[in-house]
Parts: C-alpha cells; sequence; structure tokens
C-alpha cells in the first residue's frame, strides 16, 4: 500500500468511497505494482477480496504482499481472500491429466465462444459470502490482473466487457463493493485505428472499460524516454461527478517504483531534477 | 442550437449525444431527461450503462416521479434467472409494451443509455430497423441516445446517425468543466444546420452555452478574402506606358560596357596621374604571398 497515492486519490483504508470501479491501465509500461497497491490496500482495509491472477503465480502475488506488509496466505485462511490462480487453474484444463479439480470458473478455455459467464459466476459466489462471514468482512472487492490476457486466450473483447459489466452490476452497484482491473495496451496512444483495425482488441478492450470505469488509472512511460530515477507518469482521471461538482477531473504525476513501496511527484519535481 | 434542443425537440424526433472515452456525453444526456421532466412528461430510461441509485443519485431534485427506469444494467443478458430487461429483448413490440405499461396514453420520451451497449449485442441493421419502428410507431415521442462513437466502426455509427434528427457530439473544452458541443440539426424540411458551442453543466444539470468557437466564423469569411485583387493598392506600378518604356530603353544601364566607355578607360587623357613604383633594399616583397606585410 502506498500512503503517497492514498493521499492523491483521497482515501484510506479507514475510509474509501464504495462502488468504484477502478480502472488500471499501462501502455508501453507496466502498472502492475499498483495492483499489488489495491490488493495489499482493501486487505487492510477488511473487505472481502476475491483476486483473478491471470498473469503471476500466487507465490508471486505472496511475496511481493509480505514485502508491503500483508500475508496473502493468513488472509486466505481466514476466509478474507478468495484467490483464483490463473495459471494454475488453465494447466489443468488445458492438459487434464487428474480428475476434475472442480473448479468451473476457467471453463472458457474449452471453448471461447460460451463467453465468461462461468468466470463471472465464480467471482459472485466467491464474494456472497455463504458461510456467514458477511459480517466479518468489509464490502467485496474484485481484482483482476489482467483483464487482457484473456484476448490472448480466445476470448472476444465483447465477451471480456460482458464480464467487466456484470462484475460492476453486481459488486459496485449491488453489493457496494470495488472493483479494480488492469488492461494492458501495446500500441501508441496517438495511433488513428476508428475501431476499423479488428487485430487492435486491447485498445477496444481499453475504451470500453473506460466508458464504464469511475475512476482511471493510466500508467505510461516517459513521452522523453527512459529515465533511472522517474520510471513513467500516472494519469489520475475521475470520470463521475465529484462532490464538488465536478466531473472529468484529471491529474498528472511521475512516479518511482522503490523496494517496498512507490513515489508519486508533480511533474519535473523529481530528486534527481530539483 | 443546443438550447432549443433541450427546450424541446418535435415529435418523430431522435436524437443522439455521441460521445468518446476523452468526455463522457453522460451529463449532458441527463440534462436532457432533466428537461423533459422538468417539461412534465413522462421519461423511460432503458438503462443497460447506469444503475437505477446512480441515475436517480445523479438526477436529484427532479422531478422523478415522471421517471420510469427499464433496468437492463443488473443482467442485461440473461445470465441470472430473472432478467427485467435483456439486451435481445430490443424490439418495437417489448418496448412499447413496457412504455405503454407505465405511461398514461401520452406519448413519452425514450432515453437509451447506450445505444453502444445494444449495437455491441444486435447487428446494425436490427438496431436500426428497431430504431426507426420506434420513430414512427406514436408509442414514443423522442428517443435521445448515447453513443460512444470511439467503440464501434466508422460506418455503423454513420448509419445510426443517420436515423437521427439531430447528432450532438461532444469533445472536452479547453479547460475545467468546458466542454464542446457539435449539433447536426436536420429539420424535416431536409435543411441541415450545423453549429458548435461550448458549454458547462451545471450541478443542477442545467446546460449553460458560454460561447461559439470564433474559427467557424472566420472559415465563413475566408472566400472572401480571397477574391480581393492583391494588386489593387500597390504603392507602385506594374505596368509601363510607352513613353515610359521609351525612356526606360535609352538609360544606359551602369555596367554595360559601351564603346565610350572603353576608349575613356583605355587612352588616359593628358594630366592625369601615374603611380610609379621602385621596391628599394629593405622592402621585403615575398613573389608568392604578396599580402604578407598586410595585417589582416
Amino acid at each position: 500500500m502506498f500512503t503517497e497515492l492514498n493521499s492523491i486519490l483521497n482515501t484510506s483504508p479507514d475510509s474509501f468511497t464504495q462502488g468504484e470501479f477502478i480502472l488500471v491501465s499501462d501502455r508501453q509500461s507496466d502498472a502492475s505494482f499498483l495492483i499489488h497497491h489495491f490488493l495489499s490496500f482493501y486487505l487492510r482495509a477488511r473487505c472481502k477480496v476475491c483476486f483473478v491472477g491471470l498473469v503471476q503465480s500466487y507465490s508471486h502475488y505472496s511475496a511481493v504482499s509480505q514485502r508491503l506488509g500483508v500475508s496473502l496466505a493468513q488472509a486466505k485462511e481466514k476466509g478474507q481472500l478468495i484467490f483464483l490462480e490463473g495459471l494454475k487453474e488453465s494447466l489443468s484444463i488445458l492438459n487434464p491429466q487428474e480428475a476434475d479439480t472442480g473448479s468451473q470458473a476457467m471453463d472458457f478455455l474449452r471453448d471461447p465462444a460460451v463467453g465468461l459467464r462461468s468466470l463471472y459466476e465464480f467471482v459472485r459466489s466467491g464474494l456472497s459470502s455463504s458461510d456467514g462471514g458477511e459480517d466479518e468482512w468489509g464490502p467485496p472487492v474484485l481484482l483482476v490482473d489482467d483483464l487482457s490476457v484473456l484476448l490472448s486466450l480466445g476470448v472476444s473483447v465483447g465477451a471480456a466487457l460482458d464480464f467487466s459489466h456484470y462484475c460492476r452490476a453486481t459488486v459496485c452497484s449491488q453489493k457496494q463493493g470495488n472493483v479494480v482491473m488492469l488492461a494492458r495496451c501495446d500500441g501508441e496512444e496517438d495511433e488513428e485505428d476508428d475501431g476499423d483495425d479488428e487485430g487492435e482488441g486491447s485498445e477496444r478492450l481499453l475504451k470500453g472499460l473506460s466508458h464504464q470505469c469511475s475512476l482511471a488509472l493510466q500508467v505510461r512511460g516517459l513521452p522523453t524516454g527512459y529515465c533511472r530515477d522517474i520510471h513513467g507518469q500516472v494519469e489520475v482521471c475521475w470520470r463521475r461527478r465529484q462532490a464538488d461538482g465536478q466531473h472529468t477531473q484529471k491529474k498528472l504525476f511521475q512516479y518511482k517504483v522503490h523496494d517496498k513501496g512507490a513515489s508519486f511527484f508533480a511533474r519535473g519535481t523529481s530528486s534527481a531534477v530539483l | 442550437m443546443l438550447p432549443e434542443l433541450l427546450q424541446g425537440t418535435d415529435a418523430g424526433g431522435f436524437l443522439i449525444i455521441q460521445d468518446s472515452v476523452n468526455y463522457s456525453g453522460r451529463h449532458l444526456l441527463w440534462s436532457f431527461i432533466n428537461a423533459a421532466l422538468n417539461r412534465e412528461e413522462a421519461v423511460h430510461v432503458l438503462g443497460f450503462e447506469v444503475s437505477e441509485e446512480e441515475l436517480k443519485d445523479g438526477l436529484k431534485g427532479s422531478h422523478i416521479q415522471r421517471l420510469h427506469f427499464h433496468d437492463a444494467y443488473t443482467d442485461p443478458l440473461g445470465w441470472t434467472d430473472q432478467p427485467a430487461f435483456t439486451v435481445h429483448q430490443f424490439c418495437l413490440e417489448k418496448l412499447t409494451h413496457l412504455i405503454k405499461q407505465t405511461s398514461q396514453h401520452k406519448p413519452a420520451t425514450l432515453v437509451i443509455d447506450s445505444l453502444s451497449w445494444i449495437l455491441r449485442h444486435r447487428c446494425p441493421p436490427d438496431v436500426c430497423k428497431t430504431l426507426q419502428q420506434l420513430k414512427k410507431g406514436g408509442a414514443v415521442r423522442v428517443i435521445i441516445g448515447l453513443l460512444h462513437a470511439d467503440m464501434h466502426q466508422r460506418g455503423i455509427v454513420g448509419s445510426v446517425c443517420h436515423l437521427a434528427s439531430s447528432v450532438i457530439t461532444v469533445a472536452p473544452g479547453m479547460k475545467g468543466d468546458e466542454a464542446v458541443a457539435k449539433t447536426t440539426k436536420r429539420s424535416k424540411s431536409g435543411k441541415v444546420m450545423q453549429e458548435e458551442a461550448i458549454f458547462c453543466i451545471k450541478e443542477d444539470l442545467t446546460v449553460v452555452v458560454q460561447s461559439k468557437p470564433s474559427h467557424l466564423g472566420s472559415r465563413q469569411t475566408d472566400p472572401e478574402e480571397q477574391e480581393t485583387d492583391p494588386t489593387a493598392n500597390l504603392t507602385f506600378n506594374l505596368r509601363l506606358s510607352d513613353t515610359e518604356r521609351k525612356a526606360k530603353e535609352k538609360l544606359a544601364l551602369p555596367f554595360v560596357f559601351s564603346k565610350e566607355k572603353k576608349s575613356a578607360l583605355l587612352h588616359s587623357g593628358p594630366g592625369s596621374g601615374r603611380i610609379l613604383y621602385e621596391p628599394d633594399a629593405n622592402d621585403d616583397y615575398d613573389q608568392e604571398d604578396p599580402d604578407d606585410d598586410l595585417d589582416v
């Protein structure tokens, strides 16, 4: 959890806005440090967290969280964290040697055309806390790292957007929880593709998610190229009307990721410059 | 033109608000809902992208008792057991039924939030057909739809917009809350009017049109400027009269080597000066570099 980011977003584990759909996106850069931030943030906030990790193994997330001062193993044991390890699950489907382990979540791998309904059912049942632990944990939170991986697994952009829509309708609106999704994009921002290019799926996914989200964190590399002291810039964009009446509000920060955290600063105010 | 559209569209009208990721047109859509509610019209919202709570929260202070929300947000594809409205029910019969069910016999305003959601799941010809039928159908007085233009191919956006009587394209403005709206209005006579305006939306969802960008006006005056003769008000002459040309031809130019000049130069007249130079022993004359003694 990065306290500097909390102050930028004006939240803290004790008080955060509920019902938010946060989109984390990166373009020729890596925004996974923000996913680790949100994971540790919501675990500290005593939320019931469902983590759909499609990119890395459980031990990777666990090791990073350990550095940020949160134990995933403990949270899992207490029933606070539901972790879907996409890599493992997909392997058991693609290479079905053992008896069926029972999880239907990754069923879309068998036939990508059916859509992500099974994955949604997994999220919904995971967050509905059937075992009476409702009072124990706060609002439900869904984290997805990352949604664009699904495109490489054969899922269409439309199906991925349907999945995010259902997650938003259930988690944000119905249960007043939060959703954080990461989406990656490799292309240049100013590429004029007009939606004609069918190959640019990640671009369309990102646009669709941007229309759905209430808060967008866009991570980019520095336009001027590599720098040792500044790892990139984050644009924070509130798309919903804020309490003070403003709607689309944007702020741009530069960041540097450290071993145990990250620092955010206004453009041009890096310690290496001043 | 934007304020007139807000005040009300003619019956059978179809208004599209086009937006992109850079600026959401939803607040403008809400302004239209708010304006219709204030005119005491029944408004039916077909909500795919915003929940009922969020919409009603956004419309705080309006007369929401005349607002009918048809929930296509919670379950638009029928993944759970009791879907309220699915995207596949988007057809004339179902919509007319829904509207007639709740509203009085007065034709209502139908708000679709958003057309993009429907276009993603239904084929564009079907959607266009349904929209056209709704326009003609009688149960609906006006249709207002939000369209995320950057989500679709240009052709699809074009064909849907061809059905519309008015299209408002919104884009972010230069500063803060401002946004730019490009309005295209087709009147029934076939006349097409276009206008660009900067607007901002107040907290009570009223739209304030601040100014019209000036570059549109200047574009219109451009052809007039091109017609004017650039040689009209010159301080010099471009053409010569006959006498002027003769005088010009008579004049000998300074570097033309005429016979008189040549003889004057070769045979210097008596009494003219001449330089004689005899180097003495001290003179250090360098054959290879005669200018050696110059301090250059």
